[in-house]
């Protein structure tokens, strides 16, 4: 019953977001025009921004990441939907687990794009044979912004200032995704291959995602029937 | 079907639902009436379990409410003002997500009946976005059927229903009294609710002024006894 309930809810984001493609286009764009801004900004006397693209990739990610997360509700409140789903039998850790699987795939849709854009933008030196492992990287970074994207923007849905308060609690929570993404990439972007520290990273993700699946099982009904 | 005791709910300082005991048996049907703010979509929603209750006890259809909410949502149907629906989705997506949310089975033959129940089969491929306000009511109504639900929680219904949707309705609510289903329906339309309802329940600042049984009484009788009761 429950993975009917879950592909369900999926499966009717999926194809409302293939209907009006309104969510992943922008962020897409976001993304694109921001990384374009940070080239601008610093890298116009040339210069070799290899070292800082796992910063300027992962607060694009970030940013990025606030905004697709801030869209993640918006069918449901705009269109006046959510009493409906409340008054449906579905566990709320099945509505978390729906919206979160929903961020996962629209980040991994925008990080398809991003992140052969930051080779292009921001390296000098060898990318393409380290991209796999910076794509593991942000699969882990995906659950993050995922599971705690879901709990906030739960949390921001039922109140008055919901554009304000998201960013508010998402970002800070985002600070250690940055750090860690960023950590990762460095590791094994420009010729590096510093396994042992990307290893490191990749567990501070898997660890923090464990976090915040934890606590976000553990509060959710809470968010929606208090 | 719902036991009631002293329930209440507060909007700050305000008292929306100020102690209110109602009790529902199987086939009854209850018209809530009341003027604007006299707490009657606060009751409905918190029969709903859409808001807990800040005190009193709640049973709905046999399982304590909020402990035991989830339950006893399988067996509600819930008609809002707003018709529940995604106007990105077509009238049969719609209906294939409550289905899958309530578990229906044979839900794809459920939802052809329904969808010709409510006249929109030939628009089932049709996101709600074109249809009217009556059609997407419609389609509200075609929702809070699917999963043969026992209680029936509806918002001023004959409000935003078109007259084939009305008329559907009040079959669904003359069919109610012989299959055991009960329902709440809060209205402003007391006359029109009156043909089909056995009870009239009157709020006033948040308390039942008035609960009294209504079969045998025609419905201007009904009207005077509510507008008696909110004087």
């Amino acid at each position: 019953m429950r993975r009917r309930q879950l592909t369900a809810l999926v499966r009717k984001d999926l194809r409302l977001e293939l209907r009006t493609r309104e969510t992943i286009v922008a962020m897409v764009l976001f993304a694109i025009v921001m990384l374009a801004i940070l080239q601008f900004g610093f890298g116009t006397r040339d210069d070799d921004l290899t070292r800082f693209t796992g910063g300027l990739m992962w607060v694009t990610l970030a940013f990025t990441a606030v905004l697709g997360v801030g869209r993640s509700y918006v069918a449901e409140r705009e269109q006046r939907v959510l009493d409906g789903l409340l008054v449906s039998p579905v566990p709320r850790v099945v509505l978390l687990g729906a919206k979160a699987i929903a961020i996962f795939l629209y980040m991994t849709a925008v990080e398809i794009i991003v992140i052969p854009l930051v080779g292009i933008f921001f390296v000098k030196g060898p990318y393409w044979d380290s991209i796999g492992w910076i794509a593991i990287a942000a699969l882990l970074a995906n659950l993050c912004i995922a599971l705690s994207g879901t709990l906030f923007s739960g949390l921001a849905l039922f109140t008055r200032a919901r554009d304000l308060i998201l960013p508010v609690l998402f970002l800070p929570a985002l600070v250690p995704v940055v750090i860690a993404g960023a950590g990762a990439t460095h590791a094994v972007v420009g010729g590096a291959h510093d396994m042992s520290e990307w290893r490191g990273y990749c567990l501070f993700l898997a660890a923090y995602a464990i976090l915040f699946a934890l606590v976000s099982i553990a509060t959710y009904d809470a968010v929606f029937d208090d | 079907m719902v036991t009631a005791r002293g329930l209440v709910h507060a909007y700050g300082e305000r008292r929306a639902v100020d102690g209110v005991d109602l009790d529902l048996v199987p086939g009854e049907r209850v018209a809530l009436a009341g003027a604007n703010g006299a707490g009657k979509s606060t009751l409905l929603r918190m029969l709903a379990t859409l808001i807990r209750p800040k005190s009193g006890d709640l049973v709905v259809l046999g399982h304590e409410v909020p402990d035991h909410a989830r339950a006893a949502r399988t067996g509600i149907g819930y008609l809002a003002h707003d018709p529940l629906v995604y106007l990105d989705l077509t009238a049969r997506q719609n209906l294939e997500l409550y289905g899958d949310l309530y578990g229906v089975d044979g839900l794809d033959e459920r939802i052809l009946d329904l969808l010709d129940q409510v006249d929109l089969l030939a628009r089932a491929e049709d996101t709600v976005r074109t249809f009217s306000r009556g059609m997407a009511q419609r389609l509200a109504l075609a929702r809070m059927l699917l999963h043969r639900p026992r209680l029936l929680l509806l918002d001023e219904p004959h409000a935003s229903l078109d007259a084939r949707g009305g008329a559907l309705l009040d079959d669904q609510l003359e069919a109610a009294r012989h299959d055991g289903r009960a329902a709440v329906i809060v209205t402003h339309e007391v006359e029109r609710v009156a043909r089909v309802s056995d009870r009239i329940v009157v709020l006033r600042g948040g308390r039942v002024v008035l609960d009294q049984r209504t079969d045998g009484l025609d419905p201007p009788a009904v009207r005077r006894l509510y507008e008696e009761a909110i004087a």
